[in-house]
């Protein structure tokens, strides 16, 4: 349907499109297989004559009114949601349902008086109770008719509260005339019973009609897609027609104890929907409080990191921005001198180049980190990588008096990942052990990169140093964007050092030295022939 | 401009801003020299000229603002220009506060710079300037006995030779005498000159 694509997203967890899950399936049918254990279990005592329980009907009848008008009124909330008139129309018919058991009840002989109050005569009992028999699954009939909820044909496009007030007055009208005609018109109704309590043959059609109704609605509502409220409307027309088959086959006529036991089916009849409407709600309010949850923080961690990306960016790409700038400045000074030392220029613009080069590579290694997994990934020697950082370093390290050891596994599995992010990995821990070091008087400031196998799968380096190392409480706070021990750190460093090892499949931690710290990280080996891969 | 006459120091941890602000500063004919970190200025063997000392705030070791308000930056008393990548409200009070000649945020342009330079620059040399005077009166005075010393200062309170003689016991004839060796061995041409003299002596011992 091409319709689904535009459907608002809230629209899928409305009961009366959302679809089918396996476990509501075996629910509904766990239900339905209770209801005819029921049925069989009160089948040969349908016949026992429970005098003197009229008093109960008017119970049985406020239970009735209460569960069909609130199932109505919570099926026109749905149906201000989604615009469904099918769900409209099944509003419409619970609330029929429920207004004419008033009548029903207060005409029934022995429930409310011997010969029921407003005047009713033999008949008017049983032919409100004919319509309202034949009315609801007719509704329930028009609703599986009716075009899908959430389709385009389905959907109301007018005013939505004028539609719910012509409903709800035409269903009084409607409720007011079917009771008036039965009070008022008594000539007019069919004999439908030959005494208080035996009905007439006549009667049998009405559940006749009824069992029809109710079958032509199952076929549908089986046949269409079922949605949730679909699945109960079928467990709702069978426990009618057990109400009918209990009522009009078993029973042994009014207050018998099948006639009582058809009135129960009845009410689960009148419930099941209205529970169903609320445990989905239920459901539907923690998964969307869920979800909302779920959302912020999403949004929260998007932020952050955006932000870090962001103040990453700035403070990498400034320099070699700054150097370009003065550098340009200088090529114009030399050029303006007398003669213009052209030498000079040449040097500044080579500068130049080589700075457009340097922030042309951090935008590109950014950019590798955002796009994770479509990284440029190529097969590499970890102690040639760790070799080379050592070398890098070498200068500065002999400046702050380090002692800089390289223990290096003789044989390990060539890695697959981005040189360029892993030596800017690498430099940031040994830059981060350095700093740690400047402090460092009473002992030989010393800095250890080791390589280690780390299973028969990847490789572990850890990059170690004798500092003053890290608080116990800082030892995961140290990663999080913006928590530095420096005093003029961005807090940058060490969370985007995990976030490269992250996408590169492995893992980075600290621990606690002795003294000092250590960071360790593995990298997964990469995968193929281990032997080949050696270069 | 001023060529070699005067110097400008480096401090950067980034080796191509280090290059490129070196090459700015010697196309017009500034002495440059550059480091990587201030440990290494303080180490070097620096030229003794009227000088100004570019300075990055963050650095690898101790950061630029930490510097400036360290002893061992007292004692080369150079008039400093700051640069930083990111700059914000707080950490340019806190250089100027620390005696600052400017602020630069980088990328800056050329002219704020040579210009800030400039001026740390004119204040370096005014400062030696005042410096290799002062010395030069020191010296002046060095050559003074004490019982001169004695009358110069009593003379530039404003005394009478009288009085000057009542208080130290003396004929107002030796005082006289004491007076034109103390005009004499201070150069100074007249009486107003004298007490300026003894005055700047006087304002830097009581500075010291």
């Amino acid at each position: 349907m091409q319709t689904t694509l535009e459907e608002p997203v809230d629209r899928l967890f409305l009961p009366s499109s959302s679809p089918v899950d396996r476990g509501q399936r075996r629910r509904a049918f766990a239900l339905l297989l209770l209801l005819v254990g029921a049925l069989a279990a009160t089948a040969p005592y349908a016949t026992i004559a429970l005098t003197g329980t009229g008093i109960l009907l008017p119970a049985y009848a406020t239970a009735v009114l209460v569960t069909d008008l609130m199932t109505a009124i919570l099926l026109v909330g749905v149906f201000t949601v989604e615009r469904s008139p099918a769900v409209l129309l099944l509003a419409s018919g619970y609330l029929f349902a429920g207004l004419t058991v008033v009548p029903w009840a207060l005409t029934f002989p022995g429930a409310f008086a011997p010969d029921g109050l407003l005047g009713g005569g033999l008949q008017s009992t049983a032919a409100i109770a004919a319509v309202r028999r034949l009315g609801f699954p007719l509704c329930i009939l028009g609703y599986a008719l009716m075009a899908r909820p959430g389709s385009a044909r389905g959907t109301w496009r007018g005013p939505v509260p004028s539609a719910v007030a012509a409903s709800i007055a035409a269903v009084f009208l409607l409720a007011v005339a079917v009771s008036w005609l039965a009070l008022a018109e008594q000539g007019l109704l069919p004999a439908l019973m030959t005494s208080r309590s035996q009905a007439s043959a006549l009667w049998d059609l009405v559940p006749g009609a009824a069992v029809l109704l109710c079958l032509a609605g199952l076929i549908l509502l089986w046949r269409r897609g079922r949605c949730v409220l679909d699945l109960w409307l079928m467990v709702v027309l069978c426990s009618l027609l057990i109400e009918i088959l209990l009522l009009a086959g078993l029973s042994g006529g009014r207050f018998s104890l099948g006639w009582w036991a058809g009135r129960l089916y009845g009410l689960i009849a009148a419930s099941v929907v209205l529970l169903v409407l609320l445990s989905e709600t239920t459901i539907l309010q923690g998964r969307l409080a869920r979800s909302i949850a779920a959302e912020r923080r999403g949004r929260e961690a998007r932020l952050s990191t955006l932000e870090a990306l962001s103040a990453s960016i700035a403070h990498e790409v400034n320099q070699p921005l700054s150097s370009m700038v003065t550098n340009a400045d200088a090529a114009v000074r030399w050029l303006d001198r007398s003669p213009p030392d052209l030498a000079e220029v040449r040097a500044a613009l080579s500068r130049i180049a080589e700075d457009g080069h340097r922030a042309g590579r951090i935008v590109e290694s950014t950019r590798a980190t955002l796009r994770r997994g479509r990284r440029e990934r190529q097969p590499l020697e970890v102690n040639a990588l760790l070799g080379h950082v050592a070398a890098r370093w070498r200068d500065d390290l002999e400046l702050d008096r380090v002692s800089l050891r390289l223990r290096l596994a003789e044989t390990l599995p060539p890695v697959a990942g981005d040189p360029v992010q892993l030596e800017q990995v690498l430099c940031n821990l040994v830059g981060n052990a350095l700093e740690a070091l400047r402090g460092v008087d009473d002992r030989v400031r010393s800095v250890e990169i080791a390589s280690a196998p780390e299973g028969e799968r990847a490789v572990l380096i850890s990059v170690s140093d004798n500092g003053p190392g890290f608080g116990p409480a800082d030892g995961e706070r140290i990663f999080e964007p913006f928590f530095t021990t420096k005093p003029d750190g961005l807090g940058m460093g060490l969370m985007f050092c995990r976030s490269v090892i992250e996408a590169h499949g492995g893992r980075l931690w600290a621990e606690p030295g002795a003294p000092g710290a250590r960071f360790r990280f593995t990298l997964p080996a990469e995968s193929g022939p281990v032997a080949e891969a050696g270069r | 401009m001023n060529s070699d006459s005067t110097a400008v120091f480096v401090v950067d941890d980034d080796a191509s801003v280090r290059h490129s602000l070196e090459s700015l500063l010697r196309s017009v004919g500034h002495l440059v020299q550059s480091f990587e970190s201030t440990e290494a200025l303080l180490a070097a063997e620096r030229p003794d000229l009227p000088a100004c000392l570019v300075l990055d705030v963050r650095l690898r070791g101790r950061s630029g603002l930490e510097f400036v308000s360290d002893p061992s930056f007292a004692a080369l008393a150079l008039p400093v220009v700051f640069v930083t990548a990111h700059g914000d409200i707080p950490m340019s009070v806190t250089a100027m506060k620390a005696g600052a000649i400017e602020f630069l945020t980088k990328p800056f342009r050329d002219q704020d710079l040579l210009d800030a330079v400039h001026r740390g620059l004119a204040l370096d040399r005014h400062r030696r300037a005042e410096a290799s005077a002062l010395a030069e009166i020191a010296a002046r005075e060095a050559t003074l006995t004490a019982r001169e010393r004695e009358v110069m200062a009593l003379v530039a309170e404003g005394r009478l030779n009288k009085q000057i003689a009542a208080e130290l016991g003396l004929s107002e004839m030796t005082v006289k005498v004491h007076r034109a060796q103390v005009m004499r061995k201070m150069q100074a041409g007249s009486l107003p000159e004298l007490v300026r003299l003894a005055d700047r002596l006087e304002a830097e011992s009581r500075k010291a």
